[in-house]
């Protein structure tokens, strides 16, 4: 049955991909941008910027261009059938490739983003719904309401100015490691996990006290609608008459509280999932800021050189990968709430 | 952050209120919204500069707290050489506090124009996909179902980088990719609404479909769109000075909270904080304006 289940949300998720990487397709071909005069200069001849068109495929017809690209003329260039994603027009290499190297700065960013909101948010948002209407209660819903409107690059400015500038506590806004090290061998592409492969604790603990700021940045601004949702959810569960069995036979209050989280953590696992991948995409600014080298940065290079197959990449890959955090999301929802079947 | 997840938030059966009586809440809310609307019709006329003319003083710190009493003596005397730079001068010469008051006039203007175009949008052909379900309505939900799994940041971009850098093109980017929220909004309570007694009764007076689904369901179902405008319109601010920040948002030199932030972005690791903090200072405040402002009129049409 579950696998059933699982076999038809991919199915799902492949058809929604495909009409994805049609729509997106012929979305950037028809807005007016020439990515040919973005490449050869605006002072080219005709002749070179002919070549230019042709060497780029834009020459051809748009259907046998997509044709190209669904991978479904072969001998003239790998497509998507073929597992390519196509090559970059502004530096050459294979958009899979690049992605491969730019993804997981992104996924560890966000991963660890999303731990630290949530170790901050459980509490609070128990805070919050232990204590209706109560004046905490009053000061983490403002409180979640705010951090969940703020603009996230100009606090990453504001912590680089304090804890950079001002405290020297932390390290120059100026990507993973400092300039001067030497990154090691990527194995993961994950640098947490890089340095640990290669055996050097220094390079660890530098990565992380480079992600701290980053990740204390998006931390604050995921929190507030996780809080708001912890003590939604909570509330709901705290009114169920399992909580009010356990208030009746004395348990104490503590322990109805540990009860009630966890039939609360089960709704929030559909909400985790779309916050998810929403940050894949979300988290570009604050990449941006702390010049990471992510997924999101890949795309604002990609975006501002016309690069139409890193666009189409990007899109696809993120938008799959959120896709599979659904499903995954809704599987461990299934996991912790019995009541659910597929 | 995502709509989707305010949609989440939005359709709590079991809702409960939060703060039962925060109308001091509301007031901070409203109090925002109402400058900021204020700053959009007025902004670019009353500050002390033009906020496209940069001025000869360069990077110049915004006065200390202790200087601004003796400051304010001298300009309403009149014997200052030229205005006080409120909040300072960046790179370029530019009066920051003439630009900070003069930005509602973009950032707004582009917010609530984008937030229109998506409701009006999205409002229709929620109302269409809602009343009469037929396999061309279940197409537009697939395709609107498509356009939202977009990652809705880079999409922006893409729209706007591709089709130019203008105010315009900024808006038709965010109304693009807000309709769909509009759109499932509002079919969701279409759908609830055509079994309702009043439309069986519209339907034996003998009224048309047309005028039944315009005269007495749309006029039903706008609440959830319109509690959304608030926030989207808050998220929509957001949105448009992210994309400055990053390089495919309107250009120099217009007043724009976001693009001012980029401008002084580059500063601040050396210590010049005021380029950027003041703006960055604006959209915070504006966003949680229209944040609260949503939030109590959520709460005050919360069915039930």
């Amino acid at each position: 049955m579950l696998l059933r289940y699982i076999t038809r949300r991919m199915l799902i998720g492949v058809i929604q991909l495909f009409c994805l990487v049609i729509a997106v397709f012929f979305l950037i071909r028809l807005l007016p941008a020439d990515p040919v005069s973005r490449l050869v200069g605006l002072n080219s001849s005709p002749e070179g910027y002919e070549q230019a068109a042709r060497q780029l495929g834009l020459d051809r017809p748009l259907f046998e261009q997509l044709w190209i690209y669904l991978g479904l003329s072969p001998d003239i260039a790998p497509g998507l059938l073929q597992g390519s994603l196509g090559v970059s027009w502004a530096s050459g290499s294979t958009v899979g490739s690049e992605i491969a190297t730019f993804l997981p700065v992104t996924l560890q960013l966000i991963t660890l983003a999303f731990i630290l909101a949530f170790i901050i948010s459980i509490p609070v948002g128990m805070l919050g719904a232990l204590n209706p209407g109560k004046a905490a209660d009053k000061g983490v819903f403002v409180y979640s309401l705010f951090a969940g409107s703020q603009p996230e690059f100009w606090w990453g400015l504001l912590f680089v100015y304090v804890f950079y500038f001002q405290l020297g506590v932390a390290p120059a806004p100026l990507g993973q490691l400092s300039p001067m090290t030497f990154p090691p061998e990527p194995v993961t592409g994950f640098m947490l996990i890089d340095t640990l492969i290669a055996g050097e604790p220094a390079k660890f603990f530098e990565a992380l006290h480079h992600l701290m700021m980053p990740v204390i940045t998006l931390a604050f601004i995921l929190s507030g609608p996780i809080i708001k949702m912890v003590r939604q959810n909570m509330l709901r569960a705290l009114q169920s008459d399992f909580v009010l069995y356990a208030n009746l036979i004395g348990l104490p209050r503590k322990r109805v509280a540990r009860y009630a989280l966890r039939a609360a953590m089960g709704p929030s696992m559909t909400l985790i999932g779309i916050l998810y991948g929403f940050m894949l995409s979300g988290a570009v600014l604050v990449e941006s800021v702390f010049s990471l080298g992510g997924i999101g940065q890949y795309a604002i290079r990609s975006v501002l050189a016309f690069d139409y197959p890193a666009i189409q990449g990007v899109v696809l890959v993120i938008t799959a990968i959120s896709l599979v955090v659904y499903l995954l999301l809704d599987l461990i929802h299934a996991a912790i709430d019995p009541r659910i079947a597929y | 952050m995502p709509d989707q997840v305010q949609d989440l938030l939005l359709d709590e059966t079991t809702y409960v209120p939060p703060v039962r009586k925060a109308d001091w809440l509301m007031r901070i809310g409203v109090s925002i919204v109402t400058l900021v609307i204020f700053l959009a019709l007025f902004g670019p006329y009353i500050g002390p500069y033009d906020p496209t003319r940069t001025t000869i003083r360069i990077a110049v710190p915004p006065p200390g707290l202790t200087e601004i009493p003796g400051l304010l003596a001298g300009w309403i005397g009149g014997t200052l050489e030229y205005p006080p730079h409120w909040m300072g001068t960046d790179a370029n010469g530019y009066d920051i506090f003439s630009r900070v008051i003069a930005a509602p006039r973009t950032d707004l203007k582009i917010a609530l124009l984008a937030n229109i175009l998506s409701l009006i949008t999205g409002v229709f052909f929620g109302l269409v996909a809602g009343y009469w379900r037929n396999w061309g309505t279940e197409l537009l939900i697939r395709v609107s179902d498509v356009l939202q799994s977009f990652p809705v940041f880079i999409m922006a971009m893409v729209l706007v980088a591709l089709a130019g850098r203008s105010a315009t093109n900024i808006i038709i980017a965010l109304a693009f990719v807000y309709t769909p929220i509009y759109l499932r909004l509002t079919r969701a309570e279409v759908l609830g609404q055509t079994s309702r007694g009043f439309v069986e009764a519209a339907r034996a007076m003998g009224n048309s479909e047309l005028s039944i689904a315009l005269r007495h369901v749309l006029p039903n179902s706008l609440t959830p769109a319109l509690i959304q405008s608030s926030v989207t319109i808050g998220f929509a601010i957001l949105l448009t000075a992210g994309l400055s920040f990053v390089g495919a948002g309107v250009r120099p030199p217009t007043p724009e909270w976001g693009l001012m932030i980029s401008t002084g972005a580059n500063q601040i690791v050396l210590g010049e904080w005021w380029p950027s903090v003041f703006p960055g200072l604006a959209i915070s405040l504006t966003v949680f304006g229209f944040a609260v402002l949503g939030n109590a009129l959520e709460r005050r049409y919360e069915r039930g």
